[in-house]
């Protein structure tokens, strides 16, 4: 019975830990009066990938193979308010729990720009961006199971246009 | 040993001498078995079922292991309905593109800001080490 209690605690903890993901943010937040916020599917995901790589392509960088390995993204825009500072908070909170490493870090008169990701050294399964600023804070999330090297190398190609 | 149909052929008064005879040995784990007969006849009142019957021994194992199972299915039917999936905010998948571009772009450009202050300060650190 002992055990029973342990694992039912364990699984209690776990289901805690799931609630703490861009789901339940996006959830949390997104029915907020002033809140930009959008949400694209597994399903709408497997759908862009059909659309052809061509069509894909911008530039040099190939947003392609990235776009079929995604399965959620999550964006949420808050107006500077009590829940755009408690939204920050909570994903300050999330990503110190949860096993995100902090990629980069840009702060600039008063705008702070953090990016994580979580997963190895070759799949990434989630990217977090948070930004926050005088007048809004910006939360985007990216699940999926992104090739690290394919994610770092659409980032800096990008940049470089 | 006397069998069963013995047993249940001899009178009150028969049982009574033949149980104040101590030459008669009493096995050892006869008390444990009395104790596990009273505690199915316990468990039996309250399911209804007769002790040792095949409902009551199904009862025994088998609900235990049907209220962890529930239990569990509880806890992560919670968890699951906490966290229902959202509505899709394009119907359209070259407007879901659009986005996933934009994002892209936007998560770029703060990479390239980043990029820019740490060249601005290798410069500034170069000028610093030349005067030096």
């Amino acid at each position: 019975m002992k055990k029973f209690y342990i694992l039912a605690l364990m699984l209690l903890a776990s289901v805690s830990a799931l609630a703490q993901n861009g789901r339940s943010l996006y959830n949390k937040y997104s029915d907020l009066p002033d809140v930009e916020a959008v949400y694209i599917s597994p399903a709408m995901f497997r759908l862009i990938g059909k659309i052809p790589d061509v069509e894909l392509q911008d530039g040099s960088v190939n947003f392609g193979p990235i776009i079929k390995s995604l399965s959620g993204l999550y964006i949420l825009n808050i107006p500077k308010s009590e829940a755009a500072a408690q939204l920050a908070d909570e994903v300050n909170r999330f990503v110190t729990k949860g096993h995100y490493e902090l990629l980069m870090e840009a702060k600039d008169n008063g705008e702070v720009m953090r990016m994580y990701t979580a997963g190895d050294d070759k799949i990434v399964n989630s990217f977090i961006m948070l930004s926050h600023d005088a007048s809004e804070t910006s939360f985007i999330c990216l699940d999926g199971a992104m090739p690290r090297e394919q994610l770092e190398a659409l980032i800096t190609d990008a940049a470089k246009d | 040993m006397k069998k069963f149909e013995e047993i249940s052929r001899l009178g009150a008064s028969d049982l009574e001498r033949i149980s104040l005879d101590e030459k008669i040995p009493v096995p050892e784990e006869l008390s444990g078995r009395v104790q596990d007969a009273l505690n199915g006849l316990e468990e039996s009142k309250g399911t209804g079922s007769r002790p040792g019957s095949a409902g009551s021994r199904f009862t025994r194992r088998i609900l235990p292991a049907v209220s962890i199972a529930a239990a569990l299915a509880a806890i992560v039917a919670i968890g699951l309905n906490r966290n229902p999936e959202p509505e899709d905010t394009f119907d359209d998948p070259y407007q879901a593109y659009a986005q996933v571009e934009a994002v892209f772009a936007k998560i770029s450009g703060t990479v390239a800001y980043g990029a820019g202050k740490i060249e601005d300060a290798e410069t500034r650190i170069d000028k610093i080490s030349y005067w030096k």
